[in-house]
């Protein structure tokens, strides 16, 4: 028996056992498939290696760990049944702190040191901004990166188009929506609390644009530093907003920032509806809210709007949700757990986890239709051939004029809970 | 006498020492400031020329990431960008466009000293980007910086003059010292000699004859001295150096 058939036999049998033991029911097996931050530099030739950078601890910590707990819980299914064409999934993950000089470094580990297929769900503007040159670098050898939490517009316009591929709706789409609502329900004078870097400013260029397009303009705009913690003051932005009297106000902020702007600004009597995007994530900003309201005595969750870009994570009636939610569950929480901050309490569900879950399904998908023996080169054409698939959401997937898979945007707000704003009338000023 | 002309001395020295001071820190100034202006032009420059392909072609997302690499410069306290409207296209400002910028004509690109609330002294410096037909870059540079490297480079020149100072006054000290002494002998001498003969007196003649034998201003006086002590008792006027 030469090398070659040995390790055929090998792999056979592992995953035999690897199906065994998912007849069986045990999640250890399937748990050790998907290693999270490894010594190991050379992939093992059964697997394929994926990348990601992201923020596990820092005050942008529950994007990061959220995202990672969502996708690992889908590739852990997936590793339990056989992986992909006979290939289990492996996902290095590494802290950047939401830091763009450590994406940067994370980044160059996993393409010179891990070997890594593909990058994957990188989170945040500033980081995948330093990040996009790297990759232009690494062109000729078709490093992708794929679904970063982030809809910020450079990954989505020449010249980087061509190294990224996102699943979500952009900045732009969803600042449109908030702003389109905002001055359907009669709110005329809109003010904007933004991060003072790409991030921010893509959401601010965004909500310009957007005013611009029915004859407005922003009444205000105050900005604040990357990485600001929940506890910081925030006083000073509410105040500077609060001149120009404003009767919206939308942050494009991350959600340590977002959530110490709302208690501040209802603290200094502001009453009107206070809106964010996606990357605020929801659920961490409703926590901070309401451990702030507990010692405040009041309660800072009302008159929130988020836009997000998946279906709301607990309507167990869409197909992608229903799996979601089982397999959020269902999963393990051994090894999966390495990249996490030690005192990281996760949430049981939420739209960022959700957003991993998709972004680890479509992912898949493009594996499966890359064959056995995957090669960069060709995930081009297999993400044509992905064209009009339907992750279970109700959306069907186009790359054909883009790099971005889907462009749907849903709204969120607070009551009793997460949900979803079907009805705007009740939002009318 | 010796005290007034010491006085005067001393008030040279420290004249001496001001101004060389304050020639000191306008030499530094006008250098450090030249240097500094050149320097923050040359990168707005910088900035002007990459932003070119960034500002006609990509987002204001690129043109954010590309200006918040520069805010790791120490030196340099914020970075705007203006269209050729005016109109800030990105910026560094936290948590706002300090009103003295926003009120400002913003497409002019020459140098201005802001002191701004929260930022404190800058020199604003600025470069046109395609001649100013894409708008301008505009760089606040620190002008604490130039003032520390001011009051390090004066410091030193002052440490330097006052050791200088010190050791004049010393030797200042010690040299009149040494001059005034045999004047305080001779007019110890002429005192003792007018009073009634004693053994002080006898001593005081020999004194007066030692200081009488020098061939300086002293001896001239000392000589002098003995005329007139001697010329009223009657005796040889002439001082033993002189008759002998």
């Amino acid at each position: 028996m030469n090398r070659s058939d040995w390790m055929q036999t090998l792999s056979r049998l592992i995953t035999r056992c690897r199906k065994q033991a998912t007849v069986l029911g045990s999640i250890a097996i399937g748990s050790l498939l998907i290693n999270a931050v490894s010594a190991q530099t050379v992939a093992a030739p059964d697997a394929i290696r994926i990348g990601m950078s992201a923020p596990f601890t820092g005050p942008s910590r529950n994007l990061g760990s959220e995202l990672y707990l969502g996708a690992t819980a889908y590739f852990e299914s997936v590793n339990n049944a056989g992986g992909v064409n006979g290939r289990r999934i492996e996902l290095i993950a590494y802290d950047d702190q939401y830091q763009p000089d450590r994406a940067s470094q994370n980044t160059l580990r996993l393409l010179h040191q891990d070997h890594v297929f593909a990058l994957f769900s990188y989170v945040g503007t500033p980081t995948t901004s330093r990040v996009l040159p790297l990759l232009e670098k690494f062109k000729n050898e078709h490093v992708y990166l794929f679904f970063p939490f982030t809809g910020a517009q450079p990954l989505r316009n020449p010249p980087y188009d061509h190294v990224t591929v996102n699943l979500r709706a952009s900045y732009r789409e969803e600042t449109a929506g908030l702003v389109n609502h905002l001055l359907d329900t009669g709110h005329r004078r809109i003010a904007v609390f933004y991060q003072a870097d790409a991030y921010g400013r893509d959401g601010w260029a965004g909500i310009r644009d957007a005013l611009e397009n029915k004859n407005s303009k922003m009444v205000g705009e105050a900005t604040y530093k990357r990485n600001s913690h929940f506890t910081d003051s925030f006083d000073t932005q509410v105040a500077i907003l609060e001149r120009s009297t404003p009767d919206a106000i939308i942050c494009i902020a991350s959600y340590a920032a977002a959530a110490g702007f709302i208690r501040d600004a209802r603290r200094a009597k502001f009453t009107g509806p206070i809106a964010n995007v996606s990357f605020a994530g929801l659920s961490s900003v409703i926590e901070l809210l309401q451990q702030a309201g507990k010692e405040d005595g009041r309660d800072y969750t009302a008159g929130l709007i988020t836009s997000t870009v998946v279906p709301p994570f607990d309507d167990d009636r869409i197909p992608a949700v229903h799996e979601y939610r089982e397999l959020m569950q269902r999963r393990s929480h051994a090894m999966l757990d390495a990249p996490l901050a030690a005192d990281y309490k996760r949430f049981a569900l939420g739209s960022v986890s959700l957003e991993g879950f998709l972004n680890a399904k479509l992912l898949v998908a493009i594996l499966k239709q890359l064959g056995k023996d995957p090669k960069r080169a060709d995930i081009p054409t297999a993400l044509s051939g992905l064209s009009g698939l339907d992750l279970g959401i109700d959306v069907p997937l186009s790359f054909h004029d883009s790099n971005q898979g889907q462009h749907a945007v849903y709204y969120d707000t607070y009551q009793n809970g997460v949900t979803p704003i079907t009805d705007w009338t009740r939002w009318r000023q | 006498m010796f005290r007034g002309a010491s006085f005067g001395i001393y008030a040279l020295f420290g004249i001496i020492a001001v101004a060389t001071s304050a020639l000191c820190v306008h030499t530094v100034d006008k250098q450090l400031t030249s240097e500094y202006e050149e320097n923050g032009t040359q990168i707005a420059a910088v900035i002007a020329s990459s932003s070119e392909d960034v500002l006609l072609n990509r987002d204001l997302s690129t043109l954010q990431a590309l200006i918040d690499q520069y805010m790791t410069i120490r030196a340099i306290k914020y970075v705007y960008l203006v269209d050729e409207k005016g109109e800030m296209l990105v910026h560094t400002f936290v948590p706002e466009v300090p009103s003295a910028i926003r009120h400002s004509d913003m497409t002019r690109t020459l140098t201005v000293r802001r002191n701004l609330a929260g930022i404190g002294a800058v020199m604003e410096v600025g470069a046109p980007i395609l001649g100013g037909l894409a708008g301008s870059v505009h760089l606040g540079m620190d002008s604490s910086m130039v003032g520390l490297k001011i009051k390090a480079a004066v410091g030193q020149q002052i440490y330097l003059i006052s050791i200088i100072f010190i050791l004049s006054i010393a030797l200042s000290a010690l040299l009149l010292r040494r001059a005034a002494r045999p004047l305080q002998d001779l007019e110890q001498c002429i005192v003792n000699l007018r009073k009634a003969p004693s053994p002080e007196q006898a001593e005081s003649t020999n004194q007066l004859a030692t200081l009488a034998s020098r061939r300086d201003e002293i001896g001239a006086l000392a000589r002098a001295a003995w005329a007139l002590v001697h010329k009223s008792n009657g005796s040889d006027e002439r001082s033993p150096s002189e008759q002998g």
